[in-house]
């Protein structure tokens, strides 16, 4: 008994396994379907990671000035317009053209940069 | 205790205390608004109609764009596709007005909810003031415009621009913090609402 119980529970792993490992396939496959809605989310949700990341590298070194922002703004468009295009190549006309994809979760990301910035900066270097 | 005197050794550490504040306050909002409207049946069905309304929309919009793109053979055929667009644009209508409607309920069943957590960031901010009155909490590592240095820098003694106030820590915090856990908890605005974007366009056909 206990060693059927305990193949199962190996296949239940599997499976989740599977199941997550397919789940994050789902982000790199360019023949996934996709809606608005969880193509949005992950949009946004690559945005924030990026704003954050961003933020915490750019107040280690540290870069320091304005211009600075402008990179990060370059930066981070220009990963999200990649990804979507290249990457998940999708057709930006079925979900609200370039504006809306590259709007998703914009200035949401943008003050998490700044939190990120100011406070790495703030702490690591006085 | 060990940790406190460790995270006072920073300088900036008021910033750590502002953030620290600003995500429990997050969290209360949230859970406010969980309490007084998400949990509720009428939110839960006005969402559903919201969601269903706007993909049958959008399916609608594609499906019209790709039949008018095809090339009517024959005279009769146009007289049909004809008729039959015109009850597709009368159905469109009579689905974009219900989810107008669903959206404008929406918002008005999010209002008791949205007067308390205003409420609770009001109390709030009024405590971080009478914490962090005149003291920099931050160094910030650019020179804000004048229009951000006027919140960056309010209250503080001296002219240093990259010195930063609480109100603007506070600000990136309540926007970034609340956006996303908005999001992550899925209390965040339904994508299709109409007129759920940042400056709603006035509806040509209403006005």
């Amino acid at each position: 008994m206990k060693k059927a119980k305990s193949t199962k529970a190996r296949s239940q792993e599997q499976q989740n396994g599977h199941a997550l490992a397919s789940k994050f396939a789902k982000f790199l496959d360019p023949e996934a379907s996709w809606d608005k809605d969880n193509l949005g989310d992950v949009l946004h949700w690559t945005r924030q990671g990026l704003g954050l990341a961003c933020g915490l590298l750019w107040g280690a070194i540290p870069l320091v000035g304005a211009f600075w922002i402008l990179v990060f703004l370059v930066l981070s468009s220009g990963v999200i317009y990649g990804y979507y295009t290249y990457v998940l190549k999708i057709d930006e006309e079925d979900f609200g053209g370039h504006a809306a994809l590259l709007q998703e979760g914009l200035f949401a990301s943008f003050s998490l940069f700044l939190l990120a910035w100011i406070l790495v900066y703030s702490l690591a270097h006085f | 205790m060990a940790l406190f005197s460790f995270l006072y050794s920073f300088r900036y550490a008021d910033s750590l205390m502002v953030v620290g504040i600003s995500i429990c306050t997050a969290f209360l909002c949230e859970a406010i608004s969980w309490l007084l409207i998400y949990r509720t049946s009428t939110y839960k069905s006005l969402r559903s109609s919201i969601d269903k309304a706007s993909k049958k929309l959008d399916s609608m919009k594609s499906t019209s764009v790709s039949s008018a793109s095809k090339k009517p053979s024959s005279s009769s055929s146009s007289a049909s596709l004809s008729s039959s667009s015109s009850s597709r644009a009368k159905k469109m209508d009579r689905v974009e007005t219900s989810l107008k409607d669903a959206t404008r309920d929406l918002s008005l069943s999010k209002f008791k909810s949205g007067a308390v957590v205003a409420a609770v960031l009001f109390v709030v901010f009024g405590l971080l003031n009478s914490l962090f009155e005149g003291r920099i909490v931050a160094k910030l590592p650019f020179a804000p415009i004048p229009l951000v240095l006027k919140m960056s820098h309010r209250g503080l003694p001296g002219t240093d621009p990259t010195d930063c106030s609480m109100v603007f820590l506070y600000f990136l915090c309540s926007i970034s913090i609340r956006t996303n856990l908005q999001k992550y908890l899925g209390f965040a605005p339904p994508r299709g609402a109409a007129g759920a974007g940042l400056f709603p366009m006035p509806d040509p056909k209403t006005s």
